[in-house]
């Protein structure tokens, strides 16, 4: 199959793959950077030149879970026998792990927080891309009085910058009780998202051919029933391209969890930079959660990778 | 199975209308080929049968119940798209079995409809391919085992031959007419190919414009055409129309430098009438002759079309053409110099105003 290539063809191919390794390895240079401090030392972590060989450690991990304060002493010959490894970790660095009157460990602020993440930009997503379809379906489908302009002015949603409204939003918020709370931002980052979903959606929905519906109704099904039967399982490829893009602004989103939340219902990207304000930052702890915040989006897109990839192309249609 | 009316429907889209007072009834166990130019309102007269248009006005009747009104679900009438519109993310079998899932038939029920339709089409080893690997026969094999494998009412075509090649469109037809036989489905087939209505149909429905212009059988819309268009739209290659004038018995074609005489009793009808006329003669109704023979006129081959069983050829008659069809090498080239003469009986006097065939041939 492979196509007659000259010398000086092959020359430039090379040159083309070489410079899209330099260019890789410039994107991937801060993830690296990122992944290789939250396993190393806290003394290797700052150094100058970047230290690149050490013995990689889980202690900064240990760190990012629980709730620590100095040691005053250091603590004694059966105090460190009696603990655990990973408290042992905590006391290597010159600190110890924070326990309740009853001895439970108590945790840092940084697993709620993930939670509260997980649950806004997830419970978000499922809604945004949901009503997004349907809203999408009805426009692709249906005659809709003056389209063209409610498809604008649902999209003109997106062009104003989320900072002006962030301190009207905050007041109404306040007024309503919504701030900091899951609900408040799910509602925000829904409404957010929700445009863009019915742009995606409904460039997806209207390349599924109508007479896949009108055989479905011919053989006497529902309008209903076509939709769930025939359109969703056909979109699927349009549906996991929009949840991807939902999710990455929901999962990402800094200025408004900023601004609406503090302590409940804080996401991650506020939490984890508010750590490096406190005296003197422990880097590799904020490494070790910042890589740990990326995992989420990369595993789900990797899940849905075949849907992405798979083309519209699909399908059993003529034209 | 099921007779169809179709009563005075009048159908809009906005201001345009496209089915303009139509009536037809469909027998139980017909095969109607309704046939037109694109725009002619033939899908969309296909599609209210089904329930996917609704009607402006007008009712839709199947076995005497109106079903106009109805939605396309509960009509219990197969549809067969030109796209075939199989579900690409479903084998062959789900897509079959589709319309029995509708009707909650059980699981061993269905696979027995399932493999019998699949038997009948000749596609039962595809059955847990998916559509995308098959090749377009096959595709509308499949289109057509989901439309027949619940028994419907009905089975309704929307030009299901169109996207295939030539050779492959033959065999299909000639497989729809075999399975029609064999089922004896009411079915309504919509095409723009004159060929396939001629070689399937019971009956020919002929649109144009959202006016039904005729209904008949095939050979009664060939030898018989009502008007101008449908003259002109059945058959090929066209029919030979030429503008003419009667001058007692002799009929002269406008352009022509001499008259054919025609017998008194083909001019009878048209004596007389104040129209202007045009006279229609199908290729087969111009006949040749390498010798000067009485009653034929002198003209000239211009150009010969060689189709193998037999040949069409052009010739000048003064400034106009005629097509005629002959023998196979019957004429050897162009320029030659033959004897022509239109058979008064197959011939054809239209009202160019109206359009309407005023002496039918008999």
């Amino acid at each position: 199959m492979a196509a007659v290539r000259t010398n000086g063809e092959r020359t430039v191919n090379r040159l083309a793959i070489v410079s899209v390794l330099i260019i890789t390895m410039i994107f991937l240079a801060p993830i690296y950077w990122i992944a290789s401090t939250a396993f190393k030392p806290r003394n290797l972590a700052t150094t100058i030149p970047p230290t690149i060989v050490f013995t990689p450690e889980i202690s900064p991990f240990v760190k990012l879970f629980t709730k620590r304060s100095q040691l005053r002493a250091p603590p004694s010959q059966e105090e460190y026998e009696a603990a655990p490894w990973w408290e042992r970790l905590v006391f290597d660095g010159g600190e110890k792990v924070v326990r309740s009157g009853r001895g439970e460990v108590q945790l840092s602020g940084y697993p709620s927080r993930f939670m509260n993440s997980l649950i806004v930009a997830i419970t978000s997503t499922v809604l945004a891309v949901g009503m997004g379809t349907f809203t999408a379906y009805g426009f692709s489908r249906f005659k809709v009085k003056g389209e063209d302009d409610l498809l604008f002015f649902i999209l003109s949603t997106r062009m104003l910058p989320p900072v002006v409204v962030a301190i009207p939003m905050f007041l109404m918020y306040r007024a309503v009780g919504l701030n900091d709370t899951h609900l408040g931002l799910i509602i925000l980052y829904t409404a957010f998202n929700l445009s863009f979903a019915v742009w995606l959606m409904k460039g997806f929905i209207d390349e599924i051919p109508k007479e896949y519906e009108e055989a479905a109704l011919v053989d006497g099904y529902t309008r209903m029933q076509a939709f769930f039967k025939i359109v969703l399982p056909e979109a699927a490829t349009g549906i996991a391209a929009t949840a991807v893009f939902c999710f990455i602004t929901a999962w990402n989103e800094y200025a408004f969890a900023l601004i609406m939340t503090n302590r409940r219902a804080q996401t991650a990207p506020p939490f984890i930079p508010s750590q490096v304000g406190s005296g003197l930052p422990d880097w590799t702890v904020i490494a070790s959660g910042t890589l740990l915040f990326l995992l989420p989006v990369a595993i789900f897109t990797f899940l849905l990778r075949n849907h992405l990839l798979r083309g519209m192309s699909f399908g059993a249609i003529r034209k | 199975m099921a007779q169809i009316d179709i009563q005075n429907v009048q159908k809009f889209f906005g201001h345009l209308q496209v089915l303009k007072n139509l009536n037809l009834t469909i027998a139980d166990g017909e095969f109607v080929v309704m046939l037109g130019q694109s725009g002619g309102g033939k899908t969309t007269a296909l599609r209210a049968i089904a329930g996917l248009e609704s009607v402006t006005s007008g009712k839709i009747l199947i076995n005497g119940t109106e079903v106009q009104d109805r939605k396309a679900s509960d009509r219990d009438i197969a549809f067969v798209f030109q796209s075939f519109s199989l579900y690409p993310h479903m084998t062959v079998r789900e897509n079959i079995a589709f319309p029995l899932r509708a009707v909650r038939m059980n699981a061993t029920e269905r696979d027995k409809a399932v493999n019998e339709v699949a038997e009948i089409l000749q596609i039962a080893e595809h059955l847990n391919r998916k559509p995308s690997a098959l090749s377009g026969g096959d595709m509308q094999r499949v289109a057509i085992a989901r439309a027949l494998v619940r028994r419907p009412q009905a089975l309704l075509m929307d030009e299901p031959l169109g996207v295939l090649d030539a050779k492959l469109r033959e065999q299909m037809r000639a497989e729809i007419k075999r399975l029609h036989i064999a089922r004896g489905s009411t079915s309504v087939y919509v095409t723009h190919d004159q060929i396939e209505a001629m070689s399937l149909a019971d009956r020919i429905v002929i649109l144009h414009d959202g006016v039904l212009q005729q209904v008949g059988a095939p050979d009664e819309v060939y030898l018989h055409p009502t008007n101008l268009f449908v003259a002109r739209f059945v058959g090929s290659p066209v029919m030979n129309v030429n503008g003419v004038r009667i001058e007692g018995n002799t009929v002269r074609l406008a352009g022509a430098d001499a008259s054919f005489s025609f017998p008194d009793d083909v001019l009878a009808s048209v004596r007389g009438t104040p129209a202007d006329l045009a006279l229609g003669a199908r290729p087969e109704a111009v006949l040749l002759e390498h010798q000067p023979t009485e009653g034929y006129l002198d003209v000239e081959t211009t150009n010969i079309e060689p189709l193998g069983s037999h040949d069409i050829v052009d010739v000048r008659l003064g400034d106009t053409v005629l097509r005629a069809r002959t023998a196979s090498g019957f004429v050897s080239g162009e320029g030659q110099r033959v004897w022509a003469r239109l058979d008064p009986a197959q011939t054809h006097f239209f009202d160019t105003a109206t359009g309407l065939n005023l002496r039918g041939a008999n």
